[in-house]
């Protein structure tokens, strides 16, 4: 393993755990891959503390210096992908039978991997909001929906999706992103009612809320709970709760409204 | 509904599609696309088969969870993948958007009594997917110590 400076070595664990952090994952597995970063480089004693809005890390080398650095975590979106391949690339380390092995061993060019990670567009953005319909579609015959609805629900869906990463894009916040996108979901259904006959609304409405669900914050709510994070648990639970609650207020307020006005 | 018939077979393919969209939809590529969409089919699948011989949501709830939870356990590393994104996509279909919407709507038509059931519904169904996470997580964790450990 080369040898780098402590301040190299913080920095690349920051670097690490903003991506993870970012991209959704649970703290837990956050705080064991900075871990992994700092020894993989010759700094054994590394504490780290992990919360969903922040990460701070404190690294010693063997002379008692300590270099401390603390990165506040502001957007957040979900992105699988990014963990699955960042996690892949930080278990390389130490092991030489690896594909990335000689990627993990060169500072400059774990950099560059980590930089061409972050900014890696897998899919295009038409395919993921076409993907977006077709899951809001499928739940929709999942429920019971007939093949008319499936095709509204999925306009319905490829909208939403769309839409979603417009709004993330002028930076509301966590609740009123759902709201809004809960209540474009029920103004869309409702529309659509209007002009074709014999569609049943709930299981087009359920299949576009499916999309809205915060099933992640769920995931990883349960995990830091579970695995002594009770700082990050309770943080994600409360994120899945405001969620839910954006939801329920964004899809009944619009329907009341639609009542409201005679429909 | 019988448990083993054409019906449930759609079904599958339904959860299978949709879980298929969502994963895409999260970013995710290559072969671990389809084994997390077969997870999220098998979850679905269990859930109904399982609530026809029980007559017990809750129940079919647990079980099904605890299967693809496991089935997460045993396939992700295989594939090299973090058991969190498998556990994510598989969980998807029962996660409860419809008891919420549901629960809304009757609390819209002033229906208090019937929304209050409605929402502890919801409620004990999210409690139990917890429970099943958390349960088979922690079976895990004692497992690979102990087989660290001999």
């Amino acid at each position: 393993m080369p040898k780098i400076s402590i301040k190299q070595a913080t920095e690349l664990a920051l670097e690490v755990g903003r991506i993870l952090l970012q991209s959704g994952s649970a703290t837990n597995r956050v705080e064991k891959m900075m871990q992994k970063v700092c020894v993989g480089f010759g700094y054994p004693e590394t504490e780290s503390f992990v919360t969903p809005t922040g990460i701070f890390i404190s690294v010693k080398d063997k002379d008692e210096n300590i270099s401390t650095s603390i990165r506040r975590i502001e957007s957040r979106r979900i992105d699988l992908g990014k963990i699955t391949r960042i996690s892949r690339l930080v278990n390389c380390i130490g092991e030489d039978k690896c594909s990335e092995a000689h990627i993990v061993k060169d500072l400059d060019k774990f950099r560059a991997e980590l930089k061409r990670i972050d900014a890696e567009q897998i899919w295009p953005g038409w395919i993921r909001n076409l993907c977006g319909g077709a899951t809001s579609g499928f739940f929709c015959l999942l429920f019971g929906g007939a093949w008319m609805e499936f095709i509204v629900a999925v306009l319905i869906g490829i909208i939403v999706s769309s839409g979603l990463k417009y709004l993330g894009r002028l930076g509301f916040n966590n609740f009123l992103l759902n709201a809004i996108a809960a209540a474009l979901i029920v103004f869309l259904a409702k529309l659509m009612d209007l002009y074709i006959p014999y569609i049943r609304l709930d299981n087009i409405i359920i299949g576009g809320i499916m999309l809205l669900v915060p099933g992640l914050s769920i995931t990883n709510a349960i995990r830091d709970t579970m695995s002594g994070d009770l700082v990050s648990g309770t943080a994600r639970a409360v994120e899945a709760l405001f969620i839910t609650v954006g939801i329920v207020a964004g899809s009944g307020s619009m329907l009341k409204i639609w009542a409201l006005w005679g429909y | 509904m019988r448990p083993f018939d054409i019906l449930t077979l759609m079904q599958f393919c339904w959860a299978f599609l949709a879980i298929l969209g969502f994963s895409i939809r999260v970013n995710l590529k290559g072969i671990k696309i389809l084994f997390t969409a077969i997870s999220g089919g098998l979850c679905w699948a269990t859930y109904l088969i399982v609530l026809f011989y029980s007559r017990s949501v809750l129940f079919s709830v647990f079980v099904s969870i605890i299967l693809v939870c496991i089935y997460s356990e045993v396939v992700a590393p295989k594939l090299r993948t973090p058991v969190s994104v498998f556990v994510t996509c598989a969980i998807i279909p029962l996660v409860p958007g419809r008891g919420l919407f549901q629960s809304m709507q009757l609390y819209i038509a002033g229906e208090n009594i019937l929304a209050s059931k409605s929402i502890l519904q919801t409620l004990m169904i999210a409690g139990t997917i917890s429970i099943a996470i958390a349960l088979v997580s922690s079976v895990t964790n004692l497992i690979h110590k102990m087989l660290n450990r001999f």
